[in-house]
């Protein structure tokens, strides 16, 4: 097993997985169309369509999700990474393996569509809400099979890398010894770390969740009705948990990996922040719920808080900072 | 005034402070994405200087919100009117510390005196001492509330006062396990008590 056995499981994961993406837009489009349709002529057929089409994008993305994760283990058997022995000296490892986790690169927003797919499974008995959440979904599968696809050009910068360090070796240089160094701290810290495994998935999950909170506290608005509070705050406790003790968990891990590097106050740190005190601010603010206009309050700072984690999640895109990809 | 609406009052103004971090943080990412103009400033001065103006605006509401809690919380144990004088001692005394120390000794004063009430609190709601009133309902559910407080004050004092002790880690790691297992108790107490049925 080697670079040419990890190259043809890439090509085998386009050819695979991009049908299947393909078939999600497709089911997707027709889910935000009858969902808008029943949001508008109120027939049951039409919502009996959308939690059909629900059903099916769900498999299909669980189905992408298997196809991904054979793709992984690929990529951890065929690519091994030696390191030269005057490296070896420096570090107490022999050689690595990658295992990527399954939220990096094009892969997060993939993840984070199949847990609000299946996160809105779970909220079918409220009507309004599912409809609403069917239009939000069909708009994401979109966003995913535009913008961050992972079947088309399969993780590009694990790719560079990879096929930097097989054209390294082909070479026998020294800057065998500068891309073997860089690697192991890529592996160590990055794809390998147990954080890696946790505080990135613990947000997607928590982010997948907090969509459905959305969601009800907008229809809260709209039917200036109280009874949506209750789906709002069933799926914001479940979000809040996983976003707290996420969020936190991503601390040691910055301690570890960044050590000295301008981490504090960057701007998805910062974001972050924003995020879960304004998370919190609803959580207090609807303990009053049912007092006066506060469910009002509730409601708009339901929205604000989505906002917030929005624009969270597009600061590694728009601003730089450690977390970025943007350059200054 | 009426504890209810005391109570109330208290949530509003817990809100008020929790949104105004909120606007301290946005405020940190525009400055941060204008210095970034310069590619390597946080190579410089500049980025030791943001950093402590950004504590510098957080800390103060950091106190707020610390007062905050405070008052919701030793309410349980205390009568408003002994409260009010004691938070105001207590500010009092951050102040006074901060004006001659700075804000993050202040501020590591009433982390303490916090992370003391909270740890009581916690030892009385376990005890289910009568004294302590809770809006919630629920054994389990007040347990989750003082546990998750209690982390809460401890990762701050941790962030705040103990960053360079070799014991750092160790007591944030404590703090998660506390916010954790206090949301978790504090949101499904029902769910809780089927799996601790003795409790």
């Amino acid at each position: 097993m080697g670079y040419t056995e990890y190259l043809a499981a890439r090509e085998y994961l386009g050819m695979v997985g991009q049908p299947v993406i393909t078939y999600i837009f497709i089911i997707s489009l027709f889910q935000g169309l009858f969902s808008i349709l029943y949001l508008i002529k109120r027939d049951r057929r039409y919502y009996d369509y959308l939690i059909k089409c629900l059903y099916i994008s769900t498999g299909l993305y669980f189905i992408g999700f298997f196809i991904l994760v054979w793709f992984h283990i690929q990529i951890y058997n065929t690519v091994l990474i030696e390191y030269p022995v005057q490296l070896r000296q420096m570090i107490p490892v022999a050689n690595s393996r990658i295992a990527a986790p399954l939220w990096i690169e094009s892969e997060k927003l993939y993840f984070w569509a199949m847990c609000a797919s299946a996160f809105a499974l779970m909220v079918k008995k409220s009507k309004d809400v599912m409809s609403f959440m069917g239009v939000i979904l069909s708009i994401f599968s979109l966003v995913v099979y535009f913008f961050s696809n992972p079947f088309k050009d399969p993780l590009p910068i694990l790719n560079s890398e990879i096929t930097r360090w097989h054209a390294v070796l082909l070479l026998s240089d020294m800057s065998i010894f500068q891309m073997a160094g860089t690697l192991y701290g890529r592996v160590t810290f990055y794809y390998n770390s147990t954080y890696m495994w946790t505080h990135p998935p613990m947000l997607f999950i928590a982010y997948a969740s907090l969509i459905i909170t959305f969601a009800a506290c907008v229809y809260m608005l709209f039917k200036k009705d109280r009874v949506y509070d209750e789906i709002a705050y069933r799926y914001a406790k479940i979000g809040y948990i996983l976003l707290t003790t996420g969020m936190l968990i991503g601390y040691p891990w910055a301690v570890e990996a960044w050590k000295d590097s301008a981490w504090w106050w960057d701007p998805k740190i910062s974001g972050s922040i924003m995020m879960w005190v304004l998370y919190s601010a609803y959580l207090h603010s609807r303990i009053y719920v049912s007092k006066g206009k506060m469910w009002q309050t509730t409601a708009y700072l339901g929205i604000i808080c989505f906002a917030s984690l929005i624009f969270t999640y597009l600061l590694t895109y728009i601003v730089p900072g450690i977390h970025s990809v943007v350059q200054p | 005034m009426k504890i209810k609406n005391y109570d109330y009052y208290l949530i509003i103004l817990t809100t008020l402070i929790l949104s105004a971090i909120g606007a301290v943080s946005l405020y940190g990412i525009t400055y941060y994405n204008y210095l970034a103009v310069d590619p390597v400033w946080t190579k410089t001065l500049q980025y030791s200087q943001y950093i402590d103006e950004m504590d510098s605006y957080l800390y103060p509401f950091l106190v707020l919100l610390l007062i905050s809690l405070g008052m919701c919380i030793p309410k349980r144990l205390f009568e408003q009117d002994i409260l009010a004088k004691s938070s105001a001692l207590i500010l009092g005394i951050t102040l006074i510390i901060s004006f001659f120390s700075g804000i993050e000794k202040g501020l590591g004063f009433i982390l303490s005196v916090m992370t003391i009430v909270q740890a009581i609190v916690l030892i009385l709601t376990v005890k289910k001492s009568k004294s302590v009133r809770f809006e919630k309902e629920g054994y389990l559910a007040r347990i989750g509330s003082s546990l998750l407080h209690l982390g809460l004050v401890i990762i701050i004092l941790d962030f705040v006062s103990l960053r360079d002790s070799p014991i750092h880690l160790l007591i944030f790691w404590s703090g998660v396990v506390l916010i954790t297992v206090g949301n978790v108790f504090s949101f499904y107490p029902e769910k809780i008590a089927l799996l601790l049925p003795n409790v």
